[in-house]
C-alpha cells in the first residue's frame, strides 16, 4: 500500500514528464530522425573503465546458457544502424549501470535518450538541442529550457573558474603539478583524466547551468573517449556535455570514424579496467567493424530521467519515478 | 584507510588536521569520467560548512565515533534533550547536530546518537516511526488533485504526511524518516 501512496503524490509529475517524452518523440519524427527499439540485453557491453554492467542468467529452451549483460548504453546498437546506412537514429529506452547509488542523481535503470547525425559534427547536435528545448519549454513554461544554451570551450570555463589557461595543462605531468599546488591528493600514476577531474567536478561543474543551460565543448584529447579530435586544434577533442543547475544531462561527439584508433582506445579500456580491478569484458569486433563503416557524424547521450527532473525542478532523481529502486528494493 | 564508499550522514572525517562531520554527500559517476562523492562536511567545534569531492578509491582519514541509543526527553527552543540509556545522563544537543530530522522527533522516542570525544556530532532515526493520527479529515472522493487515493494528516507531533484516504483519527501509523512517505498502519 505505502508504494500506491507514494505513486498517487507523484502523479503531477508523471504526468509532466509523460508531456516531455511526448515532445521527445514528436521532435525526431518531425526531424525525419528514425526510431530504433535497442535490444537492452547484450553480449558485449562497454569498456567505459568506470561502468559495470549488470549481468543477465540467459539460457535458451535446452538450458543452455549464454553470456548476456544489460547494455549501459544503446551506442553500439545505434551506431551499428548508422554504419548500416540508415542515416539519422535515435533511441529513448532503459539503461542500466551497475554499483551506482539509489536515488539523488542516479537510479541503477534509467531511461537514456540517444541519437546520431550523419555528416554532421558536434555542432548539430548543440542545434538539436536548442530546437528540442525550444519545443519542450512551449508545453512546460518557466522552466531552465527556455532559454537557448550558453556553449563555452571548456578553455573557457578553467580560465573562468579556476584562472589558467587550460592548454599549459594538457599533459598528465604539467596537469598532476596543477592539482598538487591547489592542494589536492594526487599521484603522478593517475590518469589525465582522473586529474581532470580533480579539479573540474570541485572548482567548475557546481557553477555549469546554474542561470541557463549550459554546453562546455573541447575537452582535451586524452579524454576523446570516442570522439574525433578537432582539425583545428587536435589537442582538443570534439566532445560536449551539457549541464543544467550542475547537474550533467548529456555527454556528445563527433565520433570517431577510424576502426584502428578505436580498437586500440578499447584495448587501453580493457587494460584500464583491469587495474581498477572492474569486471572485464570482451571487446565487440562487429562494433569495431562498425565503427569503420561509419559516415561522418556525432552522436549524444541525454538521461531523460535528470532532464525531467531538473527541468520539473525535483531534488531527487526518485522523485520523477513511479517506482525508484530505493523503493523497490528499500527492505 | 577508508574510501568513499565509507562515507554516510553523520560520519567524521579528518581534513587538514580539522575535524569533520558529513552532512549529505552524493554518488556521482558520469558515463565517460570518474566516479566521485560529493560530501557536505560541517567543522566540528566551528560548525563552518564546506563540500568536499571525493574521487572513488581516494583514502579517506575517517574518525572512529561511538554511536550510543538516546532517547529523546523534550526541545527548548533550539536545545534538544536526549537521556543517555546507558548512564541515565541528560544531554543537549542543538538544533545543528539535529538539522531537518527535528520534525520526526516525538517524545520517548530513541534515535542513534554519534559522539567524538563525549561531543554529539550527528544524530540518526529509525528507518520508520510509528505515530499516533490526531487529525484526519474525512476526504471526500474526487476532491483530491493527486488521485483520489491521498489526504494529509496530522501525526501527534505536528508532522503532516501523505496518508490513504481509509486512516482515520486515533489510529497509529508508520512514516518513513528519509522522505516522510507513508509506511503502513501499525498492526498489534
Amino acid at each position: 500500500m505505502s508504494q500506491v501512496i507514494n505513486i498517487a503524490t507523484k502523479r503531477n509529475i508523471i504526468e509532466a514528464r509523460a508531456r516531455i517524452v511526448y515532445h521527445i518523440r514528436q521532435f525526431f519524427m518531425s526531424e525525419g530522425v528514425l526510431e530504433i527499439t535497442a535490444p537492452t540485453m547484450i553480449q558485449y557491453p562497454g569498456q567505459e573503465p568506470n561502468l559495470e554492467a549488470m549481468s543477465v542468467d540467459l539460457r535458451d529452451y535446452t538450458g543452455q546458457m549464454y553470456t548476456a549483460y544489460l547494455h549501459t548504453s544503446p551506442e553500439y546498437t545505434l551506431k551499428k544502424c548508422v554504419a548500416a546506412g540508415y542515416g539519422d537514429v535515435y533511441s529513448m529506452g532503459p539503461a542500466f549501470r551497475n554499483n551506482e547509488s539509489f536515488g539523488g542523481v542516479h537510479n541503477p535503470e534509467f531511461t537514456m535518450l540517444e541519437w546520431y547525425r550523419t555528416a554532421a559534427n558536434m555542432y548539430a547536435i548543440m542545434d538539436d538541442i536548442d530546437a528540442l528545448f525550444a519545443q519542450i519549454s512551449e508545453d512546460i513554461p518557466d522552466s531552465m529550457c527556455a532559454k537557448p544554451c550558453r556553449r563555452l570551450h571548456m578553455r573557457e570555463v578553467w580560465q573562468q573558474y579556476v584562472g589558467v589557461d587550460l592548454d599549459a595543462y594538457l599533459t598528465v605531468a604539467s596537469l598532476f603539478a596543477l592539482v598538487s599546488e591547489r592542494g589536492y591528493t594526487a599521484s603522478i600514476h593517475d590518469s589525465y583524466e582522473a586529474l581532470f577531474y580533480t579539479i573540474f567536478v570541485q572548482e567548475i561543474e557546481p557553477h555549469l547551468g546554474v542561470d541557463v543551460p549550459t554546453i562546455v565543448h573541447h575537452y582535451p584529447a586524452p579524454m576523446a573517449a570516442l570522439s574525433a579530435l578537432s582539425s583545428d586544434d587536435p589537442r582538443y577533442a570534439e566532445r560536449f556535455e551539457l549541464y543544467i543547475g550542475g547537474v550533467e544531462l548529456a555527454n556528445a561527439f563527433t565520433e570517431l570514424t577510424d576502426a584502428t584508433e578505436q580498437l586500440s582506445r578499447l584495448q587501453a579500456e580493457q587494460k584500464e579496467r583491469q587495474a581498477r580491478g572492474m569486471s572485464q569484458y570482451d571487446i565487440d569486433t562487429s562494433f569495431v567493424d562498425a565503427v569503420g563503416q561509419l559516415p561522418t557524424c556525432a552522436g549524444i547521450a541525454l538521461g531523460v530521467d535528470r532532464l525531467v527532473q531538473v527541468l520539473l525542478g525535483c531534488k531527487n532523481i526518485d522523485d520523477v519515478l513511479v517506482l525508484p529502486a530505493s523503493q523497490i528494493f528499500k527492505s | 584507510m577508508a574510501d568513499n564508499t565509507d562515507i554516510k550522514k553523520g560520519a567524521v572525517i579528518r581534513h587538514n588536521n580539522d575535524l569533520f562531520v558529513v552532512t549529505d554527500f552524493q554518488f556521482v559517476n558520469p558515463g565517460k569520467g570518474v566516479a566521485f562523492t560529493k560530501t557536505k562536511l560541517k567543522g566540528i567545534g566551528s560548525g563552518k560548512g564546506m563540500e568536499i569531492t571525493y574521487k572513488s578509491g581516494e583514502s579517506i582519514d575517517m574518525v572512529t565515533v561511538y554511536r550510543k541509543t538516546m532517547q529523546f526527553l523534550y526541545a527548548t527552543g533550539d536545545t534538544y534533550s536526549f537521556m543517555d540509556k546507558e548512564s541515565y545522563e541528560t544531554i543537549e544537543v542543538d538544533i545543528d547536530i539535529v538539522g531537518d530530522q527535528a520534525k520526526y522527533l516525538k517524545e520517548g522516542m530513541d534515535v542513534v546518537m554519534s559522539t567524538h570525544e563525549g561531543i554529539p556530532v550527528a544524530m540518526e532515526l529509525p528507518k520508520k516511526i510509528s505515530y499516533r493520527v490526531t487529525v484526519s479529515p474525512d476526504a471526500v472522493k474526487g476532491d483530491s488533485t493527486s488521485g483520489n487515493v491521498t489526504k494529509m494528516i496530522e501525526l501527534e507531533n505536528g508532522l503532516v504526511v501523505h496518508a490513504p484516504i481509509f486512516i482515520k483519527e486515533g489510529e497509529e501509523i508508520y512514516v518513513y524518516t528519509e522522505d516522510s512517505g507513508y509506511a503502513g498502519r501499525v498492526t498489534e
